[in-house]
């Protein structure tokens, strides 16, 4: 604690740091009742601090996480191993939204499904770190980190000086490496849907630190099965590695939903063919599905042959007849997830509901069993933040992006979300959160 | 055993000039364990580069893209096949299983299916005949009351359809009974556009029924392109850029 006290005070005004990232222009956008705002995401001073021994674990867990998460989905979109032996039951794989049986027979460049993941964390009350959930799909950011840093630095440099805090600058050049790797020839893109995009400053700020070029859909075309970028002067380059910032049901109108404006007609056939690399693979929803995230542990032990290293949060799934038991007998202290929703919508902790409400809601789970997951509360940690002069303690989590490229490496960095809301556990910037910077200390 | 030559054609005619036009065809017939495909020539007007890839599916894509302004984009296959429905095949995939987006039942489908379920029994070849046999008297064959769009649940509300409506609704009852079942796009001599049908597994390779004319498929269908549904069977997929622009689509087809 004392050491928290002494970076608050090293950190100096939180002010100064937000009126900075204004002027950055560091913004995230929120679709509400169909219009579109763009908001800031304000930022607290006090960095959460994690300590190299916690690092040290942490990476180790989250890299076998992702390694068998990348197994995983090699597997279901060829032999499907682990549903013939009977780890997974089919219906979760088949049911998911998330899986694309467009994608079935497609390896991607040196079967990486995954390559930038971002996995939730939280740290329980005693000091124990569970997982929440993995984001395989496009988890987005990690440039608040690195810019919050950047202006930290500005702001207080002697914090830097007088601590050991791993520098998160690396980011870069982890993910052109990871591009790198998947890269079947030409130049490195990010596709952005444009700035109406929730996530459009982190899409331009990526495509600046990783040298690639920021694109649009309509700027792209896919010809003999080779996806290229018009040039200004009417020519055409090809682009060999392309880290879309799209959803996979929008990427190829001709193979997925043909009303997409968004995307890239044939862009599956270039794929296909292994004339681009798609980033992250096309069908990884089946994986981050919170059905799946149950089986996780499970895949784990499979694939690898290991005991898992990080823990999941306890999870019951209702389609099993014992877990529905015990999930009605402790609606009341559970938090149930709705497995298709995102962003924090579709989270009910049952204390929240009235009689009527868990009675409503005990209906549909019955109905629907394979819709939920539910999960125990876990008390977890409170962080301090600023609140105009107070120092208040609020509900946290932690994203960690770990990147796989030639190998699976872990970003000693990460977006810790906390809640402004003194009674709320959902921490999502959709939801009105905030962030602070992460540090991670080298000792 | 019988010889087939097929051949089809579809002229695509745009009132103005459009650009930037990507396509995939999924036009070429498939060779399978039931159907040797002997000849096969595929010609597209105006000339232009394309690319050949076989889907998840096992379809093949033809995939092209015109920079150019062009008014007209014409296809044709042509070419013979040796059928032999006395032989199996066994690509199974387990997606076929459950219900996708054209298939998915609603409340009036599923209830259908509730009040015929009961007489719906033996061996999935049996469970098929009885479930085309109630279609082919509960639902009625009209052109003109549905498109390309129209799922299961919409067609069956309507009690009328063409082939692919028929193929859709068999689908989602043998999906509802527990059967895979693929829609099958192809060639029949019984029609001068393209026709569709289905396959249901029987456990262990599949089987093909034709709904529309509620009977079994035997030598005189060539398939061309399977799937979930329609849609991953469409037999041709196209964005174009242009001014407001109506198209015009022919089609013609004939197995001799």
């Amino acid at each position: 604690m004392t050491q928290q006290v002494q970076f608050t005070k090293a950190v100096g005004n939180a002010n100064e740091i937000n009126e900075l990232l204004r002027r950055y222009g560091v913004k995230f956008g929120i679709y509400k009742n169909g219009t579109f705002n763009e908001q800031f995401f304000p930022f607290d001073p006090i960095p959460r601090v994690i300590t190299a021994e916690d690092f040290q674990s942490m990476e180790k867990g989250l890299a076998q996480r992702v390694n068998a998460l990348n197994e995983f989905l090699f597997d279901i979109y060829h032999e499907k191993k682990i549903v013939r032996d009977g780890i997974i039951p089919e219906d979760f794989i088949y049911i998911s939204k998330g899986y694309l049986a467009e994608c079935e027979g497609i390896t991607p460049k040196n079967n990486v499904y995954s390559h930038i993941s971002g996995i939730d964390l939280v740290q329980a009350k005693d000091g124990e770190w569970y997982i929440l959930e993995d984001n395989l799909r496009i988890p987005s950011g990690a440039s608040y980190p690195l810019i919050a840093r950047d202006l930290t630095r500005i702001a207080a440099p002697q914090a830097f000086e007088e601590n050991p805090i791993i520098d998160n600058r690396g980011y870069a050049e982890l993910l052109k490496e990871t591009m790198e790797n998947v890269n079947c020839g030409g130049a490195r893109a990010i596709l952005t849907p444009g700035r109406y995009n929730a996530a459009y400053f982190e899409h331009s700020y990526l495509a600046e630190l990783t040298d690639s070029v920021l694109v649009q859909n309509d700027e792209l075309f896919v010809e003999d099965n080779v996806l290229y970028h018009h040039t200004y002067s009417g020519g055409k380059s090809r682009i060999g590695v392309l880290y879309r910032r799209i959803a996979d049901e929008y990427l190829d109108p001709l193979t997925f939903l043909p009303e997409s404006l968004i995307g890239i007609p044939n862009l599956m056939e270039a794929y296909r063919s292994g004339n681009v690399g798609i980033i992250n693979a096309p069908g990884n929803g089946v994986a981050d599905d919170k059905g799946i995230y149950y089986f996780v542990p499970k895949m784990i032990k499979y694939y690898l042959g290991e005991e898992p290293i990080l823990k999941n949060a306890p999870t019951y799934l209702p389609f099993y007849e014992e877990d529905m038991k015990y999930v009605m007998a402790h609606l009341d202290k559970l938090v149930i997830k709705d497995v298709a929703e995102a962003g924090g919508y579709g989270v009910v902790f049952g204390r929240d509901l009235t009689k009527e409400k868990l009675e409503e809601f005990r209906q549909t789970i019955i109905a629907e069993p394979r819709r939920f997951i539910a999960q125990e509360v876990i008390d977890f940690l409170d962080l301090p933040i600023i609140e105009g002069n107070k120092t208040v303690m609020r509900k946290a989590d932690l994203r960690v992006f770990v990147l796989s490229g030639a190998e699976t490496k872990v970003w000693a960095s990460g977006l810790t979300r906390f809640s402004r809301n003194p009674d709320s556990f959902v921490v999502n910037s959709s939801q009105g959160g905030g962030f602070k910077d992460t540090w991670v200390l080298s000792r | 055993m019988k010889r087939v030559n097929f051949f089809y054609a579809t002229k695509l005619t745009f009132d103005d000039y459009v650009h930037d036009h990507s396509f995939a065809l999924r036009i070429i017939p498939l060779e399978t364990d039931t159907q040797h495909i002997l000849s096969c020539s595929l010609n597209i007007a105006p000339y232009i580069s394309t690319q050949q890839t076989v889907d998840a599916f096992g379809n093949n894509v033809t995939a092209g893209y015109m920079r150019d302004d062009h008014r007209f984009l014409d296809f044709e296959i042509k070419g013979s096949a040796q059928v032999d429905h006395t032989k199996h095949r066994t690509d199974y995939m387990p997606c076929y299983l459950y219900q996708s987006q054209y298939t998915k039942p609603d409340h009036a489908l599923k209830v259908f299916y509730d009040s015929i379920k009961k007489k719906c029994t033996g061996t999935a070849a049996d469970k098929a005949e009885y479930i085309c046999n109630i279609l082919s008297k509960t639902v009625e064959y009209g052109k003109g009351s549905t498109d390309t769009t129209t799922t299961a649940e919409q067609a069956f509300a309507l009690k009328k359809g063409v082939c692919q409506d028929f193929s859709h609704i068999l689908i989602s009852l043998l999906r509802m009974e527990g059967i895979a079942a693929r829609y099958i796009a192809g060639l029949a001599f019984c029609d001068g556009e393209t026709h569709s049908w289905v396959e249901y597994w029987t456990g262990d390779h599949w089987e093909g029924i034709d709904p529309a004319n509620n009977c079994s498929v035997n030598d005189d269908y060539i398939v061309i392109s399977q799937g979930r549904d329609f849609r991953d069977c469409a037999i041709d997929r196209g964005v174009m850029f242009g001014k407001y622009t109506k198209q015009l689509q022919l089609v013609r087809s004939e197995l001799t």
